[in-house]
Protein backbone atom coordinates (compact mmCIF):
# COMPACT_ATOMS: atom_id res chain seq x y z
CA UNK A 1 0.00 0.00 0.00
CA UNK A 2 2.85 2.42 0.88
CA UNK A 3 4.34 2.02 -2.60
CA UNK A 4 1.09 3.22 -4.24
CA UNK A 5 0.55 6.09 -1.78
CA UNK A 6 4.14 7.32 -1.75
CA UNK A 7 4.39 6.72 -5.49
CA UNK A 8 1.39 9.00 -6.09
CA UNK A 9 3.09 11.66 -3.91
CA UNK A 10 6.36 11.42 -5.87
CA UNK A 11 4.39 11.79 -9.09
CA UNK A 12 2.44 14.78 -7.80
CA UNK A 13 5.65 16.49 -6.64
CA UNK A 14 7.31 15.87 -10.01
CA UNK A 15 10.04 13.68 -8.52
CA UNK A 16 9.08 10.76 -10.76
CA UNK A 17 7.33 10.72 -14.14
CA UNK A 18 4.42 8.40 -14.86
CA UNK A 19 6.66 6.27 -17.07
CA UNK A 20 9.31 6.01 -14.35
CA UNK A 21 6.72 5.07 -11.74
CA UNK A 22 5.35 2.35 -14.02
CA UNK A 23 8.85 0.97 -14.45
CA UNK A 24 9.35 0.97 -10.67
CA UNK A 25 6.10 -0.97 -10.09
CA UNK A 26 6.96 -3.38 -12.88
CA UNK A 27 10.39 -4.10 -11.41
CA UNK A 28 8.84 -4.57 -7.97
CA UNK A 29 6.42 -7.19 -9.30
CA UNK A 30 9.34 -9.37 -10.26
CA UNK A 31 10.63 -9.53 -6.72
CA UNK A 32 7.30 -9.90 -4.88
CA UNK A 33 7.01 -13.56 -4.01
CA UNK A 34 4.24 -15.35 -2.12
CA UNK A 35 5.05 -16.90 1.24
CA UNK A 36 3.83 -20.34 0.10
CA UNK A 37 6.16 -20.31 -2.86
CA UNK A 38 9.13 -19.42 -0.66
CA UNK A 39 8.16 -22.13 1.84
CA UNK A 40 8.07 -24.70 -0.96
CA UNK A 41 11.34 -23.56 -2.51
CA UNK A 42 12.96 -23.68 0.94
CA UNK A 43 11.66 -27.27 1.19
CA UNK A 44 9.79 -26.48 4.41
CA UNK A 45 6.40 -27.36 2.87
CA UNK A 46 5.19 -29.55 0.03
CA UNK A 47 3.26 -28.04 -2.88
CA UNK A 48 0.17 -29.92 -1.67
CA UNK A 49 0.45 -28.39 1.80
CA UNK A 50 0.91 -24.92 0.33
CA UNK A 51 -2.12 -25.40 -1.95
CA UNK A 52 -4.17 -26.62 0.98
CA UNK A 53 -3.32 -23.51 3.01
CA UNK A 54 -4.13 -21.28 0.02
CA UNK A 55 -7.55 -22.96 -0.27
CA UNK A 56 -8.20 -22.55 3.45
CA UNK A 57 -7.45 -18.84 3.16
CA UNK A 58 -10.56 -18.46 1.01
CA UNK A 59 -12.80 -19.52 3.87
CA UNK A 60 -10.81 -18.61 6.98
CA UNK A 61 -9.78 -15.05 7.79
CA UNK A 62 -6.18 -15.86 8.62
CA UNK A 63 -2.78 -15.28 7.10
CA UNK A 64 -0.83 -17.97 5.26
CA UNK A 65 1.76 -18.17 8.04
CA UNK A 66 -0.83 -18.43 10.82
CA UNK A 67 -2.69 -21.30 9.13
CA UNK A 68 0.58 -23.11 8.37
CA UNK A 69 1.57 -22.93 12.05
CA UNK A 70 -1.86 -24.21 13.14
CA UNK A 71 -1.63 -27.12 10.72
CA UNK A 72 1.83 -27.95 12.05
CA UNK A 73 3.50 -27.36 8.68
CA UNK A 74 5.71 -24.50 9.90
CA UNK A 75 6.97 -23.20 13.24
CA UNK A 76 6.73 -19.54 14.27
CA UNK A 77 10.47 -19.20 13.78
CA UNK A 78 10.26 -20.56 10.26
CA UNK A 79 7.40 -18.16 9.38
CA UNK A 80 9.46 -15.22 10.69
CA UNK A 81 12.40 -16.31 8.57
CA UNK A 82 10.23 -16.74 5.46
CA UNK A 83 8.68 -13.30 5.96
CA UNK A 84 12.18 -11.90 6.08
CA UNK A 85 12.96 -13.62 2.81
CA UNK A 86 9.73 -12.39 1.26
CA UNK A 87 10.91 -8.81 1.52
CA UNK A 88 9.21 -5.70 2.64
CA UNK A 89 7.12 -3.84 0.06
CA UNK A 90 8.44 -0.41 0.98
CA UNK A 91 12.04 -1.59 0.71
CA UNK A 92 11.31 -3.28 -2.63
CA UNK A 93 9.82 0.02 -3.84
CA UNK A 94 12.84 2.03 -2.72
CA UNK A 95 15.24 -0.57 -4.10
CA UNK A 96 13.47 -0.44 -7.42
CA UNK A 97 13.70 3.39 -7.62
CA UNK A 98 17.40 3.30 -6.78
CA UNK A 99 18.19 0.35 -9.07
CA UNK A 100 16.58 2.23 -11.96
CA UNK A 101 18.63 5.38 -11.12
CA UNK A 102 15.51 7.51 -10.85
CA UNK A 103 16.36 8.90 -7.39
CA UNK A 104 19.04 8.35 -4.77
CA UNK A 105 18.40 7.27 -1.17
CA UNK A 106 18.84 10.77 0.30
CA UNK A 107 16.26 12.26 -2.06
CA UNK A 108 13.84 9.43 -1.28
CA UNK A 109 14.24 9.99 2.47
CA UNK A 110 13.61 13.74 2.03
CA UNK A 111 10.54 13.03 -0.09
CA UNK A 112 9.25 10.60 2.50
CA UNK A 113 9.49 13.30 5.17
CA UNK A 114 7.53 15.61 2.87
CA UNK A 115 4.86 12.94 2.42
CA UNK A 116 4.74 12.39 6.20
CA UNK A 117 4.26 16.14 6.83
CA UNK A 118 1.62 16.51 4.13
CA UNK A 119 -0.44 13.64 5.55
CA UNK A 120 0.15 14.58 9.20
CA UNK A 121 1.52 11.13 10.04
CA UNK A 122 3.65 10.50 13.14
CA UNK A 123 6.83 8.41 13.09
CA UNK A 124 4.83 5.50 14.51
CA UNK A 125 2.28 5.92 11.70
CA UNK A 126 5.10 5.84 9.16
CA UNK A 127 6.46 2.63 10.69
CA UNK A 128 2.99 1.10 10.37
CA UNK A 129 2.79 2.21 6.73
CA UNK A 130 6.20 0.76 5.94
CA UNK A 131 5.29 -2.55 7.63
CA UNK A 132 2.84 -3.40 4.85
CA UNK A 133 0.43 -4.85 7.47
CA UNK A 134 -3.08 -3.77 6.46
CA UNK A 135 -4.32 -4.17 10.05
CA UNK A 136 -1.88 -1.45 11.12
CA UNK A 137 -2.26 0.72 8.02
CA UNK A 138 -6.05 0.97 7.61
CA UNK A 139 -6.70 2.60 11.05
CA UNK A 140 -4.43 5.49 9.95
CA UNK A 141 -6.97 6.30 7.26
CA UNK A 142 -10.08 6.03 9.43
CA UNK A 143 -11.59 8.55 11.87
CA UNK A 144 -10.19 7.93 15.36
CA UNK A 145 -13.58 6.89 16.75
CA UNK A 146 -13.73 3.85 14.46
CA UNK A 147 -12.88 1.14 16.95
CA UNK A 148 -14.05 -2.25 18.19
CA UNK A 149 -16.49 -4.22 16.07
CA UNK A 150 -16.78 -1.66 13.27
CA UNK A 151 -13.00 -1.50 12.89
CA UNK A 152 -12.83 -5.32 12.84
CA UNK A 153 -15.58 -5.43 10.19
CA UNK A 154 -13.64 -3.02 7.95
CA UNK A 155 -10.34 -4.86 8.52
CA UNK A 156 -11.90 -8.21 7.56
CA UNK A 157 -13.28 -6.60 4.40
CA UNK A 158 -9.86 -5.15 3.47
CA UNK A 159 -8.08 -8.43 4.20
CA UNK A 160 -10.61 -10.23 1.98
CA UNK A 161 -10.06 -7.75 -0.85
CA UNK A 162 -6.29 -8.27 -0.55
CA UNK A 163 -6.64 -12.07 -0.40
CA UNK A 164 -9.33 -12.66 -3.01
CA UNK A 165 -9.27 -9.64 -5.35
CA UNK A 166 -6.06 -7.58 -5.47
CA UNK A 167 -2.99 -7.74 -3.23
CA UNK A 168 -1.89 -4.25 -4.27
CA UNK A 169 -4.78 -2.03 -3.13
CA UNK A 170 -4.48 1.37 -1.46
CA UNK A 171 -6.90 3.64 0.34
CA UNK A 172 -7.78 7.32 0.85
CA UNK A 173 -8.83 8.97 4.10
CA UNK A 174 -12.20 7.66 5.25
CA UNK A 175 -14.88 9.77 6.92
CA UNK A 176 -18.34 9.66 8.48
CA UNK A 177 -21.30 11.17 6.70
CA UNK A 178 -25.05 11.18 7.40
CA UNK A 179 -26.08 11.08 3.77
CA UNK A 180 -24.67 9.53 0.62
CA UNK A 181 -25.87 9.34 -2.96
CA UNK A 182 -24.59 6.13 -4.55
CA UNK A 183 -24.80 5.00 -8.17
CA UNK A 184 -24.13 1.23 -8.17
CA UNK A 185 -23.94 -0.83 -5.00
CA UNK A 186 -24.25 -4.22 -3.33
CA UNK A 187 -24.88 -4.53 0.39
CA UNK A 188 -25.83 -6.93 3.11
CA UNK A 189 -27.27 -6.11 6.53
CA UNK A 190 -26.66 -8.07 9.70
CA UNK A 191 -29.42 -8.38 12.28
CA UNK A 192 -29.35 -9.71 15.84
CA UNK A 193 -27.59 -8.34 18.88
CA UNK A 194 -25.51 -5.92 16.83
CA UNK A 195 -27.02 -4.38 13.69
CA UNK A 196 -24.59 -3.57 10.91
CA UNK A 197 -24.55 -3.08 7.15
CA UNK A 198 -21.63 -3.50 4.78
CA UNK A 199 -21.86 -2.02 1.30
CA UNK A 200 -19.55 -1.70 -1.69
CA UNK A 201 -20.45 1.12 -4.07
CA UNK A 202 -18.92 2.61 -7.18
CA UNK A 203 -19.51 5.14 -9.94
CA UNK A 204 -19.80 4.19 -13.60
CA UNK A 205 -18.22 0.81 -14.21
CA UNK A 206 -15.82 1.03 -11.25
CA UNK A 207 -17.51 -1.73 -9.28
CA UNK A 208 -16.51 -4.23 -12.00
CA UNK A 209 -12.94 -4.01 -10.68
CA UNK A 210 -14.14 -6.17 -7.78
CA UNK A 211 -16.87 -8.17 -9.54
CA UNK A 212 -14.67 -9.61 -12.30
CA UNK A 213 -11.88 -11.19 -10.22
CA UNK A 214 -14.34 -12.49 -7.64
CA UNK A 215 -16.66 -14.14 -10.18
CA UNK A 216 -13.79 -15.18 -12.46
CA UNK A 217 -15.80 -13.69 -15.30
CA UNK A 218 -15.73 -10.63 -17.56
CA UNK A 219 -18.59 -8.14 -17.46
CA UNK A 220 -19.20 -5.40 -20.03
CA UNK A 221 -21.72 -3.49 -17.96
CA UNK A 222 -22.84 -3.02 -14.39
CA UNK A 223 -25.90 -5.24 -14.35
CA UNK A 224 -27.55 -7.84 -12.14
CA UNK A 225 -24.84 -10.42 -12.90
CA UNK A 226 -21.91 -8.23 -11.93
CA UNK A 227 -23.65 -6.73 -8.88
CA UNK A 228 -24.62 -10.21 -7.73
CA UNK A 229 -20.91 -11.11 -7.75
CA UNK A 230 -20.14 -8.07 -5.57
CA UNK A 231 -23.03 -9.05 -3.27
CA UNK A 232 -21.54 -12.55 -2.93
CA UNK A 233 -18.19 -11.02 -2.01
CA UNK A 234 -19.92 -8.91 0.69
CA UNK A 235 -21.71 -12.07 1.84
CA UNK A 236 -18.37 -13.88 2.27
CA UNK A 237 -16.90 -10.93 4.22
CA UNK A 238 -19.93 -10.83 6.51
CA UNK A 239 -19.66 -14.59 7.00
CA UNK A 240 -16.08 -14.23 8.20
CA UNK A 241 -17.12 -11.37 10.49
CA UNK A 242 -20.05 -13.39 11.88
CA UNK A 243 -17.77 -16.38 12.51
CA UNK A 244 -15.43 -14.18 14.52
CA UNK A 245 -18.20 -12.46 16.49
CA UNK A 246 -20.56 -15.39 17.09
CA UNK A 247 -18.84 -16.22 20.37
CA UNK A 248 -19.74 -12.73 21.62
CA UNK A 249 -23.20 -12.13 20.17
CA UNK A 250 -25.80 -13.52 17.80
CA UNK A 251 -25.66 -12.38 14.20
CA UNK A 252 -28.24 -13.14 11.54
CA UNK A 253 -27.30 -12.41 7.94
CA UNK A 254 -30.07 -10.98 5.75
CA UNK A 255 -30.14 -11.69 1.99
CA UNK A 256 -27.77 -9.37 0.07
CA UNK A 257 -29.27 -6.53 -1.98
CA UNK A 258 -27.96 -4.62 -4.99
CA UNK A 259 -28.97 -1.98 -7.49
CA UNK A 260 -27.60 -0.21 -10.56
CA UNK A 261 -30.22 2.53 -10.51
CA UNK A 262 -28.88 4.69 -7.69
CA UNK A 263 -29.86 5.06 -4.06
CA UNK A 264 -29.76 7.62 -1.26
CA UNK A 265 -28.33 6.24 1.99
CA UNK A 266 -29.03 7.73 5.42
CA UNK A 267 -27.44 6.80 8.73
CA UNK A 268 -24.07 7.11 10.42
CA UNK A 269 -22.18 6.06 7.31
CA UNK A 270 -18.46 5.33 7.42
CA UNK A 271 -17.05 5.72 3.90
CA UNK A 272 -13.59 4.37 3.03
CA UNK A 273 -12.38 4.90 -0.57
CA UNK A 274 -10.39 1.88 -1.76
CA UNK A 275 -8.44 1.64 -5.01
CA UNK A 276 -8.54 -1.84 -6.53
CA UNK A 277 -6.28 -2.17 -9.58
CA UNK A 278 -6.18 1.64 -9.44
CA UNK A 279 -9.98 1.98 -9.69
CA UNK A 280 -11.92 3.61 -6.88
CA UNK A 281 -14.79 1.96 -5.02
CA UNK A 282 -16.21 2.93 -1.63
CA UNK A 283 -16.54 0.54 1.29
CA UNK A 284 -19.47 1.81 3.35
CA UNK A 285 -20.04 0.52 6.86
CA UNK A 286 -22.81 1.40 9.30
CA UNK A 287 -23.41 0.14 12.79
CA UNK A 288 -26.98 0.82 13.85
CA UNK A 289 -29.84 2.15 11.75
CA UNK A 290 -29.38 2.22 8.01
CA UNK A 291 -31.88 3.49 5.46
CA UNK A 292 -31.56 3.17 1.69
CA UNK A 293 -34.13 4.84 -0.60
CA UNK B 1 -23.23 -39.20 -11.70
CA UNK B 2 -26.03 -37.39 -9.91
CA UNK B 3 -29.00 -35.31 -11.09
CA UNK B 4 -28.80 -32.11 -9.07
CA UNK B 5 -31.10 -29.15 -8.32
CA UNK B 6 -29.35 -25.89 -7.30
CA UNK B 7 -31.30 -23.48 -5.07
CA UNK B 8 -29.49 -20.19 -4.43
CA UNK B 9 -30.54 -16.54 -4.71
CA UNK B 10 -27.10 -15.60 -6.06
CA UNK B 11 -26.73 -16.10 -9.79
CA UNK B 12 -22.93 -15.94 -9.33
CA UNK B 13 -23.06 -18.85 -6.90
CA UNK B 14 -25.42 -20.82 -9.14
CA UNK B 15 -23.15 -20.29 -12.12
CA UNK B 16 -19.96 -21.27 -10.28
CA UNK B 17 -21.61 -24.33 -8.72
CA UNK B 18 -23.17 -25.44 -12.02
CA UNK B 19 -19.75 -25.13 -13.71
CA UNK B 20 -18.02 -27.22 -11.02
CA UNK B 21 -20.68 -29.92 -11.09
CA UNK B 22 -21.01 -30.17 -14.87
CA UNK B 23 -17.23 -30.25 -15.33
CA UNK B 24 -17.22 -33.32 -13.11
CA UNK B 25 -19.92 -35.09 -15.07
CA UNK B 26 -22.93 -34.37 -12.86
CA UNK B 27 -26.17 -33.17 -14.42
CA UNK B 28 -27.75 -29.95 -13.15
CA UNK B 29 -31.43 -30.53 -13.91
CA UNK B 30 -32.73 -27.25 -12.55
CA UNK B 31 -32.08 -24.01 -10.72
CA UNK B 32 -34.22 -21.94 -8.37
CA UNK B 33 -33.54 -18.52 -6.84
CA UNK B 34 -35.43 -18.81 -3.55
CA UNK B 35 -36.70 -21.50 -1.20
CA UNK B 36 -40.31 -21.35 -2.39
CA UNK B 37 -39.31 -21.82 -6.02
CA UNK B 38 -36.84 -24.51 -4.90
CA UNK B 39 -39.55 -26.61 -3.23
CA UNK B 40 -41.72 -26.34 -6.37
CA UNK B 41 -38.80 -27.42 -8.58
CA UNK B 42 -38.01 -30.27 -6.20
CA UNK B 43 -41.56 -31.61 -6.56
CA UNK B 44 -41.45 -31.19 -10.33
CA UNK B 45 -37.95 -32.55 -11.06
CA UNK B 46 -37.38 -35.11 -8.29
CA UNK B 47 -33.57 -34.53 -8.13
CA UNK B 48 -31.19 -37.04 -6.57
CA UNK B 49 -29.41 -34.23 -4.72
CA UNK B 50 -30.57 -30.69 -3.88
CA UNK B 51 -28.17 -27.90 -2.87
CA UNK B 52 -29.89 -25.29 -0.70
CA UNK B 53 -28.48 -21.89 0.17
CA UNK B 54 -29.48 -20.88 3.70
CA UNK B 55 -29.88 -17.11 3.35
CA UNK B 56 -32.45 -16.42 0.65
CA UNK B 57 -35.40 -14.05 0.19
CA UNK B 58 -39.06 -15.20 0.06
CA UNK B 59 -38.30 -18.53 1.81
CA UNK B 60 -34.95 -19.31 3.42
CA UNK B 61 -33.06 -22.58 3.12
CA UNK B 62 -34.11 -23.94 6.52
CA UNK B 63 -37.82 -23.62 5.75
CA UNK B 64 -37.31 -25.03 2.27
CA UNK B 65 -35.43 -28.00 3.80
CA UNK B 66 -38.39 -28.78 6.06
CA UNK B 67 -40.83 -28.64 3.14
CA UNK B 68 -38.59 -30.83 0.98
CA UNK B 69 -38.31 -33.36 3.81
CA UNK B 70 -42.14 -33.32 4.16
CA UNK B 71 -42.36 -34.31 0.47
CA UNK B 72 -39.63 -36.95 0.72
CA UNK B 73 -38.03 -37.80 4.05
CA UNK B 74 -35.12 -39.51 2.23
CA UNK B 75 -34.30 -36.48 0.06
CA UNK B 76 -30.54 -35.75 -0.05
CA UNK B 77 -29.94 -32.07 0.67
CA UNK B 78 -26.62 -30.22 0.90
CA UNK B 79 -26.88 -26.89 2.72
CA UNK B 80 -24.76 -24.04 1.38
CA UNK B 81 -23.86 -20.79 3.09
CA UNK B 82 -21.16 -18.24 3.77
CA UNK B 83 -19.15 -18.79 6.94
CA UNK B 84 -20.65 -17.48 10.17
CA UNK B 85 -23.94 -19.37 10.18
CA UNK B 86 -22.87 -22.32 12.34
CA UNK B 87 -26.05 -22.26 14.45
CA UNK B 88 -28.18 -22.56 11.31
CA UNK B 89 -25.97 -25.34 9.97
CA UNK B 90 -26.51 -27.30 13.18
CA UNK B 91 -30.27 -26.72 12.90
CA UNK B 92 -30.23 -27.87 9.28
CA UNK B 93 -28.34 -31.07 10.12
CA UNK B 94 -30.82 -31.76 12.93
CA UNK B 95 -33.64 -31.27 10.43
CA UNK B 96 -32.23 -33.85 8.05
CA UNK B 97 -29.68 -32.08 5.83
CA UNK B 98 -27.08 -34.59 4.62
CA UNK B 99 -24.08 -32.25 4.54
CA UNK B 100 -23.09 -28.59 4.36
CA UNK B 101 -20.69 -26.55 2.24
CA UNK B 102 -19.18 -23.15 3.03
CA UNK B 103 -18.79 -20.41 0.40
CA UNK B 104 -16.68 -19.46 -1.47
CA UNK B 105 -16.83 -22.86 -3.16
CA UNK B 106 -13.88 -25.22 -2.99
CA UNK B 107 -14.11 -27.65 -5.88
CA UNK B 108 -12.57 -30.76 -4.29
CA UNK B 109 -14.61 -30.35 -1.13
CA UNK B 110 -17.93 -30.15 -2.98
CA UNK B 111 -17.17 -33.13 -5.19
CA UNK B 112 -16.06 -35.19 -2.19
CA UNK B 113 -19.32 -34.41 -0.39
CA UNK B 114 -21.42 -35.33 -3.40
CA UNK B 115 -19.57 -38.63 -3.74
CA UNK B 116 -20.08 -39.26 -0.03
CA UNK B 117 -23.87 -38.87 0.01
Amino acid sequence: MISRLFGAYLLKEGMLTEAQLSTVYETMQKVRVKLGLIAVSEKLMTTQQSDEVNRLQAIVDKRFGDISIEKGYLTEEQVSRLLGLQGNQYLSFVQSIVDNDFMDMDSIEKALSGYQNECGFTLTDMEALKSGDSDRIIPLFLPQNVIGYQLEHILICIRSVIRLIDSDIYVDKGCFTDFLDVENFALQSLEGDNKATLCIAGEGKNILTLAEPFAGDEFDVVDEDSLDAVAEFVNCVNGLYATKMNSEFMIDMLPPEYSASGCKFNGKLLVLPVYIKGVKVNIISTFGEFIGK
Amino acid sequence: MAKILIVDDSRTSRKILRGLLEESGHEVIGEAENGFEGVEKFKELNPEITTLDITMPVMDGLEALSKIKECNKDAKVIMITAAGQQNKMVEAIKNGASEFVTKPFERDNILKIIEKI
